[in-house]
């Protein structure tokens, strides 16, 4: 059991930027009730924008972070305005088909853009890996955990101590009686999408050292997303916290049992057996049971 | 035909039926009434194989049709509709219709023929072609009744179709319900509205909080002291329709 | 009588353009447009006339492929043995999908569906024994019916025309059937469906097999016809997208829709490639986006289609004309 420390190192270092992500998603998921098919290609935005700005000027990715937050947050508002706000009531197919359609235009506008060819940032940290006893980390996992910490207890403090984020919790549970007390709902969901977005892409920045970058880069993420949602229980932040160490835990554990070769097809397998078996989440939370027939 | 022996339904903490029984057979009008939360829908629910109650059990010609999925029990002869309707929007009324009727046909034309009958039965011929999606909502729930109809069922469990009609509206659709009746067609009624559930009911059930706390005929529940205390806080009139 | 006009004059010229036009790039095209089509008509029996929206399809699509690839260069089968061995895959597979749907909602369903055909790739991808791993498998060229080796052009056009036509006239058919108006009910609302006494579960557990059967044959013609199968391609969410994308332009639930979309993104596609190849060549992606931009506006504002647009069109002019 010497790789044990190992692993639980890699588990807590990788489950720190899976939350981040998974904390967006739940954000406009639990909020909103829309299932964005386009989630992972914020994430690789994020990874491209890290990309460009390191290679044209040089800037590091843990500077670039403090712009993605804004640029993420605007731009997630100019999403929700122009494509998500029509749909929040329509039909589930029209939903799947607007944010699919959202995912091919910005998959495909990447690759015309920048070309199918695999990038990289590599800062000079990239190489510098850590040591604490058995576990050997990278400089890198280290800061994406520590900046992925810091925005998901920051998210946190503000959905619990903020009035807009008691307003948006409230939205979560009951859309209607929040409308009935007078709350602009409107405004609640284009926070709520804003905010989950400017998280995703905060985190492709945060990863971009970690990953290749390339325009399909999204699509393991978004599952992977997906699945921590569904586990931690729809709409749960704490859940998608819980969700996200277990996926990550799995993850981890199934690369050093089976080879890294293989993990994808233990989270897609784990993806379809949750949404099979714990379709409540592990934490058996509301909301999950709308999603069975 | 009917019988509930006992039926309890519980999600979790809260038992919405508790140890409910009662019968219905086709020469029967029937009326299930309570305040909200009482467990009506959540009993036609149970009845028609949408749930699965805990205890009890559910005997349809002497059959327990617990756990069996809802169409088979639509097949046994037990059609329910929906309190908050269910049209198939995209299709025209006949075609609503004549989905129900294919049930008991395999011909299409055959079925069509039988849906343009049940749909002038329900004086809808006129709306034939129309989009079920346009239809007002005193229509939509015309239209809910004749696609249960087109069935052939022997019990028909009808979810507060009465609720949301104008007075026209209403003693069309009572008018409809005795003649269908009079076809020999035994039905179970959910409903809010008082006045028309004393003038149709021959025998009213009346639950409360998931419990039966009544059940006789219309002047006897209306004149049950238990069931007014059960009803009040609730805006209705028993007496006088 | 709209539909009726546009399939036959779709289908006429398609059977008239290879005796009238020989040039080699031009058929090409119309084969691609007809494949396309085809598989994308498949995947609407799942999406369109069951409401079962799967994204991915393109797993059914690749089984075909690599049963028709793997039969013939491993055990030398003849191309038909692999297209039936392909939809008796795909068909199981459909059934598992099935199984699915009848647990998951919408959303749901669509991202498990997209999962699955994920680690068909990663499986196909990565089983160097089996299939060549991620460098995919070329399907061998041998002249002959039996082995679906056609060098004329011609010869893909009219067996391809064939299939679609088939599909299209299945469906069709379906939609006058009685099965096709349970089927529709159970599309627009389930549990009504239900009450009403019709077996949902099994309706669309039978839809999607269906549909999984039929887009693995087209999975295994388009195999031959191409030449090579590429686990990245053949089973990739961008495929899948495609079919669906297709049949939303075209119009959902009509028979002629999926048709009519494969007709449309192809050429602009077409086009595109042989405007911007070279020069720019990534730009020829900027079709999907445009197709992108275009699934939002339409499923939003043309639910219906071009199709069904085309239809509601016909129907005023009619009236006007009777006026």
């Amino acid at each position: 059991m010497a790789a044990l420390p190992q692993l639980l190192v890699s588990t807590v270092l990788l489950g720190g930027i899976y939350a981040l992500i998974a904390v967006g998603l739940t954000l406009i998921f639990g909020i909103m009730r829309v299932v964005n098919f386009a989630h992972g290609e914020f994430l690789m935005l994020g990874m491209y924008l890290a990309f460009w700005t390191f290679t044209l000027w040089g800037l590091d990715p843990y500077v670039t972070l403090w712009v993605a937050v804004p640029l993420f947050f605007v731009v997630g508002l100019a999403v929700y305005a122009i494509v998500i706000r029509g749909v929040v009531r329509a039909s589930h197919n029209v939903q799947i088909f607007t944010t699919v359609g959202l995912s091919t235009i910005l998959q495909n506008g990447a690759l015309v853009l920048w070309t199918g060819d695999f990038r990289f940032v590599r800062p000079w940290y990239a190489a510098v890996v850590l040591r604490v006893g058995d576990a050997a980390f990278n400089l890198s996992q280290v800061v994406a955990f520590a900046v992925a910490v810091l925005f998901t207890v920051a998210l946190f403090a503000f959905m619990r101590w903020t009035h807009a984020g008691r307003v948006m919790r409230a939205t979560a549970q009951d859309a209607e009686a929040a409308t009935l007390m007078g709350i602009d709902t409107d405004r609640v969901y284009r926070l709520a999408f804003a905010i989950g977005i400017a998280c995703v892409g905060v985190a492709g920045v945060l990863v971009s050292p970690l990953y290749s970058v390339y325009p399909t880069a999204g699509l393991q993420f978004v599952l992977l997303a997906y699945v921590v949602v569904v586990l931690g229980g729809l709409g749960d932040m704490v859940g998608a916290l819980l969700g996200s160490l277990i996926v990550a835990g799995v993850e981890v554990v199934g690369s050093y049992a089976f080879g890294s070769a293989w993990k994808e097809v233990i989270y897609f397998v784990l993806f379809i057996a949750v949404l099979l078996f714990r379709p409540a989440g592990l934490f058996g939370q509301r909301g999950a049971e709308s999603l069975g027939a | 035909m009917l019988e509930l022996d006992a039926v309890t339904k519980r999600f979790g903490g809260l038992t919405a039926v508790k140890e409910v029984s009662l019968t219905a057979t086709p020469a029967e009008i029937v009326g299930i009434i309570g305040p909200n939360g009482a467990g009506k829908t959540t009993l036609f629910n149970v009845i028609s194989g949408f749930l699965t109650p805990e205890t009890g059990r559910v005997l349809v010609d002497g059959r327990d049709v617990r756990g069996l999925a809802p169409h088979r029990v639509c097949a046994l002869g037990l059609t329910r509709t929906f309190q908050l309707v269910k049209p198939f929007g995209g299709l025209s009324v006949l075609d609503n219709i004549m989905i129900g009727a294919l049930t008991r046909q395999t011909s299409v034309s055959v079925a069509r023929d039988e849906a343009r009958r049940v749909a002038g039965l329900c004086r809808m011929e006129a709306l034939a072609e129309s989009p079920a999606g346009a239809l007002p909502i005193g229509l939509r729930k015309r239209l809910e009744v004749a696609r249960a109809l087109a069935t052939r069922p022997r019990l028909l469990l009808l979810d507060e179709v009465m609720s949301g009609l104008n007075p026209a509206e209403l003693a069309e659709m009572l008018d409809l319900l005795r003649r269908l009746h009079g076809d020999g067609i035994g039905l179970i009624v959910i409903e809010h509205i008082m006045a028309a559930m004393m003038r149709l009911a021959q025998r009213i059930v009346v639950l409360h909080h998931g419990e039966k706390i009544a059940e006789g005929r219309p002047e006897e529940i209306a004149r049950d002291p238990r069931v007014v205390d059960a009803y009040l806080g609730e805006e209705f009139v028993l007496a006088d329709a | 009588m709209t539909r009726h006009a546009l399939a036959l004059a779709f289908f006429a010229a398609a059977a008239v353009m290879p005796l009238v036009i020989h040039d080699a790039y031009f058929l090409d095209s119309l084969v691609v447009i007809l494949i396309w089509g085809a598989v994308s008509a498949a995947w609407n029996l799942a999406g369109g006339y069951a409401g079962q929206v799967s994204l991915g399809h393109s797993a059914f699509f690749g089984i075909g492929a690599y049963a028709a690839a793997l039969l013939a260069t491993r055990f030398n089968q003849s191309a038909w043995i692999g297209m039936l061995a392909g939809a008796v895959v795909a068909t199981a597979a459909g059934l598992v999908i099935g199984y699915l749907s009848n647990r998951l909602k919408g959303p749901y369903f669509a991202l498990a569906t997209i999962a699955f055909s994920q680690v068909l790739l990663i499986i196909a991808s990565r089983w160097r024994a089996f299939t060549s791993g991620s460098e995919g498998i070329p399907v061998p060229f041998r002249p002959g019916f039996a082995t679906l080796g056609f060098a004329s052009k011609t010869v893909w056009v009219y067996l391809v025309l064939a299939l679609a036509l088939a599909i299209y006239l299945a469906e069709r058919y379906l939609e006058v059937s009685r099965m096709g108006y349970r089927l529709a009910g159970v599309r627009e609302d389930e549990d009504a469906a239900e009450a009403l006494g019709i077996p949902t579960r099994r309706l669309k557990v039978a839809a999607i097999a269906l549909s999984a059967a039929l887009t693995s044959v087209c999975g295994t013609l388009w195999a031959q016809y191409v030449g090579f199968v590429d686990p990245f391609y053949v089973f990739s969410v961008d495929l899948s997208v495609r079919f669906a994308l297709n049949a939303i332009i075209g119009g959902l639930g009509s028979a002629m829709g999926p048709f009519v979309g494969s007709l449309l993104i192809t050429t602009l596609e077409t086009y595109l490639r042989a405007t911007f190849s070279g020069i720019h060549g990534s730009l020829i992606g900027i079709y999907l986006v445009i197709y992108g931009a275009l699934l939002i506006v339409l499923v939003r504002f043309v639910p219906q289609g071009v199709v069904g647009w085309l239809g509601a069109r016909a129907r005023r002019l009619g009236r006007h004309a009777r006026a």
